[in-house]
């Protein structure tokens, strides 16, 4: 999932800073799993500004809703209309869920109230860790399922470098070498003979160093248009 | 009038502990201080961050939970 965290209430106030009428949008995925921006988190918000606006005596009017996702057009239409009725949108989503409300919201400024982290899993109550930097050329098959582009502190692909002491990585005591973790795995699973095939340098193509990535499903692509079309 | 601050203080009690302990200090005739204002739940696993904060909203000096 997406992993977000909310954004300083400071910064969050300031931000809002001269806007009456505030609806504050959570969205029903990645960040109601991981806490951070679901309805419950958007009521919390919700009645922490109207507090701060009763103490500061800015007599601002907040709304509230949270809808299923916010980087799907479908979940956004219905709420447009509303959304256009108020000063500002608060939106509680990630960095997609913000730009896709923004496109579809204008002239209505819409803010992220969240940070968004990474890619993750849940590792236990209340620890998210990163898992997947969406490199766009997986290579999970052959590391034993653990990935060296979003583990490695260096990003190796023929590991581990000399940092590795005792299976701790040498940037940070608290974080685990990625490659150790691979040879563990791959011993574990009975394929250590995988790490003796030596990888060839990295296309980065396919990551994200370069212009915005898209994906192009031929067979899906414009289906909806001509399904519409021919029920007319 | 007096300058003695007292704080408005709302009791979250869960029925089955809490709020049993409460009605029996009433069956006792014992007394507890007039700025407290009870809330029976069926349990305190009802109680949540936003159920605290409506009640700071709604002009509560502080929070008591008992279960």
């Amino acid at each position: 999932m997406i992993v977000g965290e909310r954004k300083p209430f400071d910064e969050i106030t300031g931000m809002l800073n001269g806007y009456k009428k505030v609806l504050i949008l959570g969205c029903g995925t990645c960040v109601s799993v991981c806490m951070a921006g679901g309805a419950k988190e958007v009521a919390v918000l919700a009645s922490q500004l109207r507090m701060d606006s009763g103490i500061q005596e800015k007599g601002v009017e907040i709304g509230e809703e949270t809808i299923q996702r916010q980087c799907d057009r479908e979940y956004i239409e219905p709420i447009v209309e509303m959304a256009k009725t108020y000063d500002v949108v608060l939106s509680m989503a990630c960095g997609a869920g913000v730009q896709l409300l923004s496109d579809m919201l204008v002239p209505t400024p819409v803010l992220p109230a969240l940070n968004t982290s990474f890619i993750g899993i849940c590792e236990e109550e209340g620890v998210w860790a990163e898992r997947c930097r969406g490199c766009g050329d997986c290579m999970l098959g052959i590391t034993g399922g653990i990935c060296p582009v979003a583990r490695c502190a260096k990003t190796l692909f023929n590991g581990p470098c000399g940092g590795s002491v005792n299976g701790i990585c040498e940037v940070s005591k608290d974080t685990p070498c990625a490659w150790q973790l691979v040879y563990d795995r791959l011993k574990a699973l009975g394929k250590l003979e995988s790490l003796e095939e030596i990888q060839p340098i990295r296309d980065w193509g396919p990551s994200s160093s370069g212009i915005p990535r898209g994906v192009y499903r031929e067979d899906m692509a414009g289906v909806a248009v001509e399904s519409e079309g021919s029920s007319k | 009038m007096t300058d003695t601050y007292e704080p408005k203080v709302i009791a979250f009690c869960c029925h089955y502990c809490t709020y049993s302990a409460a009605d029996l200090a009433g069956s006792m005739r014992l007394e507890y201080a007039p700025n407290i204002r009870v809330v029976k739940l069926m349990c305190t696993g009802k109680v949540d961050v936003p159920l605290l904060l409506r009640a700071f909203e709604d002009g509560a000096d502080a929070a008591f939970v008992g279960g």
